[in-house]
């Protein structure tokens, strides 16, 4: 972007960007290392007491923290939940990644030929597309759980991936198509005169051009898949197929769990997906800003 | 633009079948469920018409939970769009640490509902919160502001909350298709138009409004139907000040088991989403919708 720049205005903006997206991150993360009985002292601070790692250790080993162990302790502070947060991170992660491969498969080709194609029934079903996420989630939880059962996907993470794939498709189709119909027509007519059949348009024209985009979409997909709670909850069944949403969830609606086990629970659930959101960050958005498609 | 005879079958089924599997059957069971008396405790399913949406709108709840939803709606989704777009805006630029900036946007996004409450409680909370707290810390206020038990500031503190949640989304749509415009179209414009506002105005904003209208639709449907988060952070109260409507799709169907009369808000609400996209496709008319 050309223009003058007034580096104080640039820091300001960026400082406040940061306080409001990642404040109550970084409160977690505080939260995560100090226990609850300093927490809750306005006398003492994390500055007196340095910081501790025993949320972390109990997570990960199943060791109890020192203050728990006293025979006057109020064991309810402690949850087994929170016990399943790490193996719910790979539940998460193998249903989310396959959500976003799912949806860049079956979304891309249905995009292209919406941006690019005229035919009949053409305006017919992608209403039905965009109309189809109207019904809130809630109403249908009921008989899509039926239904899976019938089938027997019920307690599977093969149930969750359907229903998430299904849920965040109208929305991939949707954002892919605006994409499609930026790239400029003359490419497509030039692959036309040469000859170019539409699948091959499709693979050698259409695709490369838009790959950062069909990025972009499916970190949408693997998003609203790792952080959808309702169906995940329904559909998910033991402690093997939990996803971290459904853990955590459980974690924050019980009251007495200690607002450090809380905060540590929240914080490695957010660390995977952070560096997944930064790796996908520098070659996705990064190279749509470094001009690698443009018109 | 080719034109095809045929329905393409093979390039769109792949897409429309499962969104076809998880739509259909459900809907219409849903549509029947909120015209039967279907309760938990009763094994009959009597035909009941239009009696549950009557009894909905007659309800104590119905006015009180529409205003909110309506004014959750109002402010929250053109606030995401408009914040989401001057970030992206303000991101394009390099500058020191601008990458650290670009990945921590995205962080809320990672959250389910339930947790972002957890987080937002710890900040708006009356004695605990680090809101009243630095409050308290710069001198600026005495006891603490009852920021989630006071009517008008419940109503602020979870709209604050539910933006956070939907900030990074709008940031990465509208950034993609910032970088899609074409460059020569910008230095043209970076020559003929001094003013960064009328650059805007007259340049970028016509060549990112498709991206812009599928924003505010995306987030007007989102802050119609959501209730978690506002659940996990007031519960509804003080009153019914941050009763939403379709907080009451899950009160009636699983804290009241009356599946018919949950279905029927649902249909309520579907109503009133499919409206709010008329007029937002109306309103800023967009080559979206067309079928050139």
């Amino acid at each position: 972007m050309p223009g003058r720049r007034n580096p104080l205005l640039t820091f300001l903006f960026a400082a406040l960007i940061l306080l409001f997206t990642g404040g109550p991150v970084a409160l977690a993360l505080y939260g995560s290392l100090v226990p609850d009985r300093i927490l809750l002292d306005p006398n003492r601070s994390v500055l007196s007491e340095g910081p501790s790692l025993e949320s972390y250790r109990y997570i990960f080993t199943g060791e109890l923290p020192a203050s728990y162990r006293q025979a006057s302790a109020n064991r309810a502070m402690i949850s087994d939940a929170a016990r399943q947060v790490p193996h719910s991170l790979v539940n998460s992660s193998i249903i989310a990644l396959s959500a976003m491969l799912l949806n860049m498969l079956l979304g891309a080709p249905a995009a292209f030929i919406y941006a690019r194609h005229a035919f009949p029934g053409k305006k017919l079903s992608f209403m039905f597309l965009i109309l189809s996420p109207l019904v809130p989630a809630i109403a249908l939880v009921t008989p899509i759980y039926m239904m899976l059962e019938g089938l027997g996907l019920t307690g599977t993470r093969i149930g969750i991936i359907l229903v998430h794939t299904a849920k965040a498709l109208p929305f991939t189709v949707l954002i892919l198509s605006v994409f499609f119909r930026k790239i400029p027509q003359e490419l497509f007519e030039a692959a036309v005169l040469d000859h170019c059949s539409r699948l091959q348009a499709f693979l050698r024209v259409a695709l490369p051009l838009a790959l950062p985009s069909i990025g972009a979409t499916g970190l949408f997909a693997f998003m609203l898949s790792y952080s959808e709670f309702m169906f995940s909850m329904v559909l998910s069944g033991d402690a093997a197929t939990r996803p971290v949403s459904v853990v955590m969830a459980a974690l924050a609606r019980n009251t007495d769990v200690s607002w450090s086990l809380l905060n540590t629970a929240i914080f490695i659930a957010i660390v995977p997906t952070l560096v997944l959101v930064v790796l996908v960050w520098r070659f996705v958005v990064e190279g749509l800003l470094n001009g690698s498609v443009k018109g | 633009m080719w034109t095809t005879q045929r329905f393409p079958a093979i390039w769109l089924l792949p897409a429309l079948l499962p969104v076809a599997l998880m739509t259909i059957y459900p809907i219409a069971y849903a549509l029947w469920t909120s015209m039967h008396s279907v309760l938990l405790l009763f094994p009959d399913t009597p035909f009941t018409g239009i009696d549950n949406y009557v009894r909905v709108v007659k309800s104590g709840y119905f006015l009180d939970a529409l205003y909110n939803s309506l004014l959750f709606t109002a402010i929250a989704a053109p606030l995401v769009v408009v914040f989401g777009t001057l970030t992206a805006l303000f991101l394009q630029r390099r500058f020191f640490g601008s990458r650290i900036v670009r990945s921590i946007v995205l962080l809320p996004w990672v959250l389910p509902g339930a947790i972002s409450a957890v987080l937002w409680i710890w900040v708006f909370h009356p004695s605990f919160g680090v809101l009243n707290g630095t409050l308290r810390a710069l001198g600026a206020i005495d006891g603490s502001i009852p920021w989630l038990t006071s009517p008008k500031l419940a109503l602020i503190s979870v709209v604050v909350a539910h933006i956070w949640t939907q900030i990074p989304f709008a940031v990465v749509l509208i950034m993609a298709a910032l970088s899609a415009i074409n460059s020569e179209t910008l230095e043209a414009a970076a020559i003929d138009c001094r003013s960064p506002v009328r650059r805007f105005r007259y340049v970028i904003f016509p060549e990112i409004k498709p991206m812009f209208v599928v924003l505010l639709i995306y987030n007007a449907l989102a802050a119609f139907t959501t209730y978690d988060l506002v659940y996990a952070m007031t519960g509804g109260g003080p009153g019914t000040a941050t009763t939403l409507l379709s907080f009451q799709i899950w009160k009636e169907s699983f804290s009241m088991y009356d599946f018919g009369t949950g279905s029927a808000v649902a249909f309520i609400v579907v109503a009133i989403s499919a409206v709010m996209i008329l007029a937002i496709t109306r309103a800023l008319p967009s080559d979206l919708f067309e079928g050139d």
